[in-house]
């Protein structure tokens, strides 16, 4: 079987006003399909980075990425737009749902993009996530679980094969995040999604079949969560 | 891409309070633009439309060089094989009632003039026009029968029957005819003109229709000054030209402050929307959809604000063209231009004016958002701190901006176009080193905030700074506002110093005996006055408009050894020597003379009299504010033997300053002027007219002051509800820290009143450095006189006190909003 995701030798230099220095240095990855991976790391480790670096929303300073086969270095912008659009779901921590729009219309936007906007299919994924009755809130008038509930509708509506999620639960408070996680990990199994999801939580270890960790922009496989700081 | 455009949308509807603010600085700013282009094309059209109705289908026109001419001159021309048609005509001003506007008469033999202006002798004569056979014989036989035109009668609400009160007596109206043109206009019959003018055996001039122009100058050119219609025409347009530049200039600065406005509006909206742009490509959307939905959300914006500000230009240039008829009228002649009519291309121009400004003003964040990684731009506004690196580089392209600004103002000699474009250059070169200038001054303000507001006002001046994306741009925006206020203030009152400084050295007689342009002083009046014991001198002053070198100038005849003992005239060059060559044929001449001709001291300039072109020695060239067309001055012997003509307009009479009793002689002066009709003013009355007049005449370059203030005023408003509405979340951090609602206000305030302050400390330098270019390059350039820099405190004061009253006033309503939010707000992420 091969790798969905391939990653060799990843640099990343920021050489910003803001950000002076070195977030990933050398990372090296495979992931297979239908993986959950759980990475850990302190802030500003490069966990987050790497993320971004998978869906293509930043260039590598150096190091190969390959998603399902392809190197998404030698993707121009449009291809790099149809792998997100495509290919990839995006969790973010702090929800990032679009303000204007309602629960509904979020996840409608995912099959827009991909130009396939079923709307049955927006109301199934809403129910699958426990919130068939709240379709026509706007994300401030949700709870930050339920609004956590719509971006994870958001990324499996368009059934991608990879979700990348960082901190899923880090706003979130323990019992709801870990039914956040379940029921994430749930559809990624149903779907035979890949998962790979930045945690600080000691509760991701029970949903994820790998564990990663980051310390210093270096990235290191753990055979379980025992050697990780949390 | 459906929901990526409803998402955007729907942000404006969400946030309706600065989406009105935004439509409102859109609206104003194509407003104003819309508006003075439109009143300036009114003012224009109407003198142009004015010029036409009167020309007819006259080729040519003769008269003689100055004064009237002898009315036996028109059987001979009217033999002369190259005249098809003639029409002789009397061309006079009338003043209404005393003090009133002055009318343009025409005088017209209207059997002549249907050659000629056939639809001037049709509305006197035609019974199609409803003019009956009765009102056509008065206007034929009697004495003091007019026609006046049918918007004169609406304004002064009179009718066919009435007496018409004018300064010659009252003018019985016979009828009331159609006129397509914006200058009031009163038809009498010739003879009776003649009368009523003390012209007897005299007429103005002959229009002609010539077959053959080069036959007809080589019989007439002699003693007569022929003009072709294209000469006319040209030296009328040029009669306006500097009033024309000065309107283009009002509107460019229109169009500057209104673009720089619009320019901020479609700034902040992409600013503001860099977080959601972020998310939508990390969920896949591309750049292009990206780029179209900003596009439909600018131009949106653009769309209904520039309808709004064609509709609001429109309403606006009734107001203004009212002021410029009266601006024309107070310069040049009577003219009561007409609003232009509605049209829809007005909500068109305001469209693509709106549409324009705003796509220019998105286009470069927006290229930047669209080319910035995703992982960026999610990041929002945190990210989007500018850097000191940042600031020094905008700085230093400010600079180079503003070097190129120099560069563009000393070749101003090229076309004052150029120096236009250089004063635009300035103010844009200033507006960039506006990030550099909060680092500068936010510091010592927050401490002087600290010591007003605590926390409170530390926090709001760091947020000034803070947030120098949004605040910079607005802060420019009203430094330029408040610079133009100070820059025109200053110039303004520079002029009329020099105006004063002026008057106090050429207008220094003790009475004046007909200064108006309607009334003519017998000579035996003077000789009456010249028996007065105790007057030391009388200087006569005769002017007539004419052309040199196809431009039209004036020539005004003087006592030359009166004002050399009683005047104190402002030499380029020189003193009252200069008056010695003047008394035995020279010549001088006024400083726009001298510049717009390139007229040097010692050089011959040649004149046409009454025996073709005399020349004439320049002896010296004076200061002079009468008139930017230029002045040639003359002893009156000299204009006498050039022009044989002994009117005159008005005398200055010199009391000798040795007499004790200077008011009995100038009351006796008065007595003997009043006994004659004519009209008398002391040195006072007449400095204060000649202000007055100065005072109308920047009435619209006021009206730009004003109109630029709002526009900016607006700009600061929509910034501070901008900062307002994006830091909900931080105020729920406030809320949560136990920050009042009080505190919350003052944070809001004194960042509304830190911006207002930092934008006129800006305006101060940028301002007066406005203020120089407007006198050194664009006026000297432009009127061809120089006016000399006066420092007053006024503008400054003036300003200041707008920039404040302003920033408190564009500080409340984000205030109401305080007060009326803040204490429900959490802390949320959305």
């Amino acid at each position: 079987m091969k790798p969905i995701i391939r990653i060799v030798d990843l640099w990343k230099r920021y050489n910003s006003d803001e950000q002076d220095g070195i977030a990933l240095r050398g990372a090296n990855l495979e992931v297979m399909p239908g993986d959950i991976i759980a990475l850990f790391g302190k802030s500003g480790s490069g966990k987050t980075t790497l993320l971004n670096l998978i869906a293509g929303l930043d260039k590598p300073t150096h190091g190969l990425i390959e998603i399902e086969g392809k190197n998404i270095e030698t993707m121009n912008e449009n291809g790099r737009t149809e792998l997100r659009r495509n290919r990839i779901g995006f969790i973010f921590q702090f929800f990032n749902l679009l303000p204007t729009l309602t629960a509904f219309e979020n996840v409608l936007f995912s099959l827009e993009l991909v130009g396939k906007p079923d709307k049955n299919a927006v109301l199934e994924a809403l129910h699958a996530v426990n919130l068939h009755n709240k379709e026509h809130r706007y994300p401030h008038e949700l709870s930050g679980g339920e609004q956590q509930r719509v971006a994870i509708a958001r990324a499996i509506v368009k059934k991608p094969a990879i979700i990348l999620a960082d901190e899923p639960t880090g706003n979130l408070d323990t019992n709801t995040g870990t039914q956040i996680l379940e029921l994430l990990v749930s559809q990624c199994h149903t779907l035979n999604t890949t998962l790979v999801m930045v945690s600080h939580a000691i509760n991701t270890c029970q949903f994820a079949n790998r564990f990663m960790k980051m310390t210093d922009g270096i990235l290191v496989e753990e055979a379980s969560c025992e050697g990780i700081d949390f | 891409m459906k929901i990526v455009i409803k998402a955007f949308l729907r942000y404006l509807l969400r946030r309706r309070s600065l989406s009105i603010l935004q439509l409102l600085g859109i609206a104003c700013g194509v407003a104003s633009v819309v508006g003075m282009t439109l009143s300036a094309r009114s003012a224009l059209s109407s003198f142009n439309e004015a010029v036409e109705f009167l020309r007819g289908k006259a080729t040519h026109l003769i008269e003689r060089p100055a004064g009237s001419m002898e009315e036996d001159v028109i059987a001979k021309i009217m033999h002369d094989p190259a005249v098809d048609f003639l029409a002789p005509t009397i061309d006079r001003r009338i003043r209404l009632t005393n003090e009133g506007d002055l009318i343009r008469v025409l005088g017209i033999d209207p059997f002549l003039d249907r050659s000629i202006r056939p639809e001037i002798a049709r509305a006197v004569t035609s019974e199609e026009e409803g003019i009956s056979r009765d009102a056509f014989f008065d206007f034929l036989l009697k004495d003091k029968s007019v026609f006046i035109d049918r918007n004169l009668a609406n304004q002064l609400k009179i009718s066919k029957g009435n007496a018409l009160e004018t300064s010659k007596g009252n003018l019985n109206i016979v009828g009331i005819f159609s006129n397509p043109s914006g200058e009031p206009l009163i038809l009498m019959d010739i003879g009776h003109a003649q009368k009523l003018f003390d012209m007897s055996g005299n007429i103005d001039r002959i229009d002609l229709i010539l077959n053959d122009e080069t036959a007809f100058r080589l019989r007439w050119d002699a003693g007569f000054k022929i003009e072709s219609n294209r000469q006319r025409r040209e030296t009328l347009t040029a009669l306006l030209g500097a009033f024309r530049l000065n309107l283009q200039a009002l509107s460019l600065l229109a169009l500057f402050v209104g673009v720089f406005l619009i320019y901020n509006t479609a700034m902040f909206t992409v600013v503001n929307r860099r977080r959601d742009a972020g998310i939508m490509r990390s969920l896949g959307a591309s750049r292009r959809e990206i780029l179209w939905a900003f596009l439909s959300e600018i131009l949106l914006f653009g769309v209904t604000g520039g309808a709004i500000g064609g509709l609001l230009g429109y309403l606006l240039s009734r107001f203004l063209t009212g002021l410029m008829g009266s601006t024309i009228s107070s310069l040049y002649f009577f003219l009561n231009p007409s609003p232009l009519s509605w049209s829809w291309w007005n909500i068109a121009a305001g469209i693509t004016l709106g549409c324009g400004a705003s796509i220019f003003g998105g286009i470069s964040p927006l290229i930047e958002l669209i080319r910035t990684e995703p992982a960026k731009t999610i990041r929002g506004r945190t990210y989007f701190r500018m850097s000191p690196k940042t600031v020094k580089n905008v700085s230093l392209i400010g600079l180079g901006v503003i070097t190129l600004s120099a560069l563009l103002l000393i070749m101003s000699f090229l076309h004052v176009y150029v120096g236009f474009a250089g004063t635009f250059v300035f103010l844009l070169g200033v507006s960039l080193l506006t990030g550099w200038t909060l680092t500068i001054c936010v510091p010592p303000m927050r401490r002087l905030f600290n010591l007003i507001g605590k926390t409170a006002g530390k926090i709001a001046a760091g947020n000034i700074l803070l947030n120098m994306n949004r605040t910079s741009i607005a802060v420019a925006a009203f430094m330029i506002a408040l610079s133009m206020s100070i820059g025109l203030g200053s110039l303004i009152n520079s002029f009329r110093q020099s105006l004063i400084w002026w008057m106090n050295s050429q207008l220094r007689g003790d009475i004046y005996i007909s200064t108006r342009g309607d009334v003519e002083v017998p000579l035996d009046f003077y000789e009456e006055l010249k028996k007065i014991k105790g007057i030391g001198g009388i200087d006569i002053f005769r002017t007539l408009q004419t052309t040199y070198n196809n431009t039209p100038v004036y020539i005004t005849s003087i006592d030359a050894s009166v004002l050399q003992k009683y005047a104190r005239f402002g030499w380029v060059k020189g003193g009252d020597e200069n008056w010695e060559p003047v008394k035995t044929g020279s010549v001088i001449v006024s400083e726009s003379f001298a510049r717009r001709f390139n007229i040097k001291k010692g050089n011959t300039i040649y004149v046409k009299g009454i025996n073709g072109p005399a020349p004439l020695s320049v002896a010296a060239i004076f200061y002079d504010y009468a008139s930017e067309h230029g002045v040639i001055m003359m002893d009156r012997s000299t204009f006498i033997d050039l022009f044989n003509d002994h009117t005159i307009n008005s005398l200055g009479i010199f009391v000798d300053p040795a007499q004790q009793d200077k008011q009995s002689i100038i009351e006796e002066v008065k007595r003997r002027a009043k006994n004659r009709g004519l009209p008398t003013s002391t040195q006072e009355q007449l400095h204060n007219r000649i202000l007055s007049v100065f005072d109308n005449t920047f009435a619209v370059t006021t009206s730009m002051r004003i109109i630029a203030i709002i526009i900016a005023f607006f700009g600061i408003a929509g910034a501070l509800m901008t900062l307002f509405v994006e830091r909900q979340r931080e105020f729920g951090i406030y809320r949560a820290l136990g920050f009042s609602t009080k505190q919350i206000a003052c944070i809001t305030f004194l960042e509304g009143i830190g911006m207002g302050i930092i934008s006129f400390i800006m305006s101060i330098g940028t301002g007066t450095a406005l203020a120089f270019i407007l006198i050194k390059v664009i006026n000297l350039r432009s009127f061809n006189w120089t006016i000399f820099y006066h420092f007053s405190l006024n503008p400054y004061l003036v300003t200041f006190l707008t920039a404040l009253f302003a920033s408190i006033g564009a500080c409340l309503y984000p205030l109401w909003k305080v007060y009326k939010t803040y204490p429900q707000m959490q802390i949320r992420e959305e």
